[in-house]
């Protein structure tokens, strides 16, 4: 199927469910509410016309200072073998305590991205079997995929350099 | 029963945990698996990564577009080529940008050389974790040639950054051409030479076949993608499904394997060797003439003797390197088939000439878990080939 018609397709079955659907530069984009996330996905992989039987990938985008709500967003890759298509999902997630439900019931490959998000944005993925740091440290504070997340120079501990470390370690957003 | 008896067989039940890793030659860089064993059986297997984190996708957002292409090589340090159009694509795409065959066919070139070349390390590094020393030395040593012929074209062997936005860096001589060529013509015989010694080795199909069992649901499932994938079974390649880079011109066949166990991952990737050869020798029987970069100087930088000449290109130039690439607003994404499977940039541009945010599918990354999924009820020995079968590289895992 084209982009246009999985976008017709999924319309046609799941139109309520979901918020808005388009072809953006030739990729079928839907948007779904973080409370219909589930159901939809579920209807995605099932349903035999549209088949969406595996996950590509799960990424989180910070849009902090890009005049647009919600801040947050949850953005689905899937693709379909035996059809040839594929279809991405945005769920958009308000910047009060970011919460998606977890899809690694549906695709096991979700463990993962799912982690990820959890440890570089801060979003928290509900029903998800281990959610726990994946690649920064335990102990770690902050999400630093975060676009509000402090750019700092690491702390090197040598004594000489005790005087202008405070100048070195600056806390502000990224500039531009 | 005594005392010390009864503790004995108390003990006999309990399990034991075992860290493999950070350093171990298996793991291929900074990966540790914590496994929990019975004996010799591993009864289930928790990963462990973070070690390497570089913090790409991170600054990537404070650098241009043009700046992030040498940070892509670092990603997928065996085939950086790969990691560079997968960047650019997605920054054309969102440029609508349109490439010159030439420039395509370099890429197809490049990546396939790449492919080769990460294969070849591949075969090379998976044969000595199960004990074969001879094909180690054999790859590495037609691995040598590739990174001379990416030293040729491009000044570097191994993080060439050869492919840019709205083409490539410079253009081929017959030379170069020509020393390809002669490569190709010398491969055949060499991948011959390594099968020899290990297809139908009766250790190397002790060791390989039957372990670390994926069959076509778990594989989907569980994320795998390219070489991993199609050894069981799923016939999908993006270089074939949806070409993009003008490999619809090319012919060449997708293998797939039955079994999806450790020995039908090495069977597809040899094959695609083969086929990755092929899509080479094709490119250089019908290498087009014309530019090797977008005729269109908002995007790519006016050559170099027109700088004396032309007021207009001055502009462009000093534009182009003081500002670099102002991309339009927009996000996308686009598939690309790397040595390792899917590899692919979501890239958000806000406009601006420094991209909003990158985020990279990384399958070494994604199949990890599936990775791990496949040790339990396995044997210690077989952790070591299932790990090297996935081919992990910790450059795009810890990105």
């Amino acid at each position: 199927m084209t982009g246009d018609e999985v976008i017709e397709k999924i319309k046609s079955s799941v139109g309520d469910d979901i918020q808005k659907g388009e072809v953006d530069l030739g990729d079928a984009v839907i948007f779904v509410s973080p409370e219909n996330l589930h159901k939809v996905a579920q209807f995605l992989k099932e349903d035999s016309q549209l088949n969406f039987e595996y996950l590509s990938d799960i990424r989180g985008v910070d849009y902090l200072d890009q005049d647009r709500e919600p801040r947050f967003e949850a953005v689905y890759e899937l693709q379909s073998f035996e059809h040839n298509h594929a279809v991405r999902i945005r769920v958009g997630l308000e910047e009060e305590n970011p919460s998606v439900p977890t899809v690694s019931d549906l695709w096991k490959g979700a463990m993962y991205p799912e982690r990820e998000l959890f440890d570089m944005l801060g979003f928290d993925v509900a029903g998800h079997p281990d959610l726990k740091r994946l690649i920064m440290p335990e102990e770690w504070e902050g999400h630093p995929l975060r676009r509000d997340y402090p750019l700092t120079i690491e702390d090197v501990a040598f004594s000489h350099n005790r005087d202008y470390k405070s100048e070195l370690v600056k806390s502000k957003p990224p500039t531009r | 029963m005594s005392i010390t008896e009864q503790g004995l067989l108390e003990r006999d039940k309990d399990t034991m945990t075992l860290n493999m890793g950070p350093s171990h030659p298996s793991t291929h860089g900074v990966f540790r698996v914590i496994l929990e064993m019975d004996g010799e059986m591993v009864l289930s297997a928790e990963p462990e990564i973070g070690y390497l984190h570089t913090g790409i996708e991170k600054t990537s957002e404070n650098k241009r577009y043009v700046h992030v292409i040498p940070m892509t090589d670092r990603l997928d340090y065996l085939a950086p080529p790969q990691n560079n159009l997968a960047f650019c694509l997605t920054t054309e795409k969102l440029l609508q940008c349109e490439i010159p065959i030439r420039a395509e066919y370099l890429r197809v070139i490049m990546c396939e050389l790449a492919r080769i070349g990460s294969h070849l390390v591949w075969l090379a590094t998976h044969a000595l974790d199960i004990g074969a020393m001879t094909v180690f030395l054999y790859c590495w040593r037609e691995r040598e040639m590739i990174l001379d012929l990416n030293e040729e074209i491009s000044g570097v062997r191994m993080m060439t950054s050869y492919i840019r936005v709205g083409g490539v860096m410079k253009d081929a001589t017959p030379e170069w051409l020509g020393k390809v060529r002669k490569f190709i013509d010398y491969l055949p015989a060499k991948i011959d030479e390594y099968e020899r010694l290990l297809t139908n080795n009766p250790i190397w199909l002790d060791r390989t076949q039957g372990v670390g069992v994926m069959t076509r649901e778990e594989a989907i499932n569980w994320s795998l993608s390219g070489p991993a994938l199609r050894a069981s079974g799923v016939d999908f390649d993006f270089r074939k499904k949806r070409p993009y880079s003008g490999y619809e011109n090319f012919e060449f066949d997708v293998p797939t394997g039955k079994n999806g166990d450790v020995y039908d991952r090495y069977l597809v990737r040899v094959e695609e060797l083969r086929q990755s050869r092929r899509i080479v020798a094709q490119a250089l029987n019908k290498f087009p003439d014309g530019p090797y970069k977008a005729q269109d100087n908002k995007v790519s930088l006016p050559d170099r003797d027109t700088l004396h000449t032309s007021m207009e290109a001055l502009i462009h130039h000093f534009k182009l390197v003081s500002e670099g690439i102002s991309v339009p607003k927009g996000e996308t994404y686009v598939p690309t088939e790397g040595p390792r499977g899917e590899v692919g940039f979501y890239i958000v541009s806000d406009g601006s000439n420094v991209p909003y945010r990158v985020k990279l599918r990384a399958p070494s990354f994604m199949a990890i878990p599936g990775m791990c999924h496949m040790m339990s009820g396995s044997f210690i020995a077989d952790v070591v080939a299932i790990i090297g079968s996935i081919d992990i590289v910790m450059g795009e895992v810890d990105r």
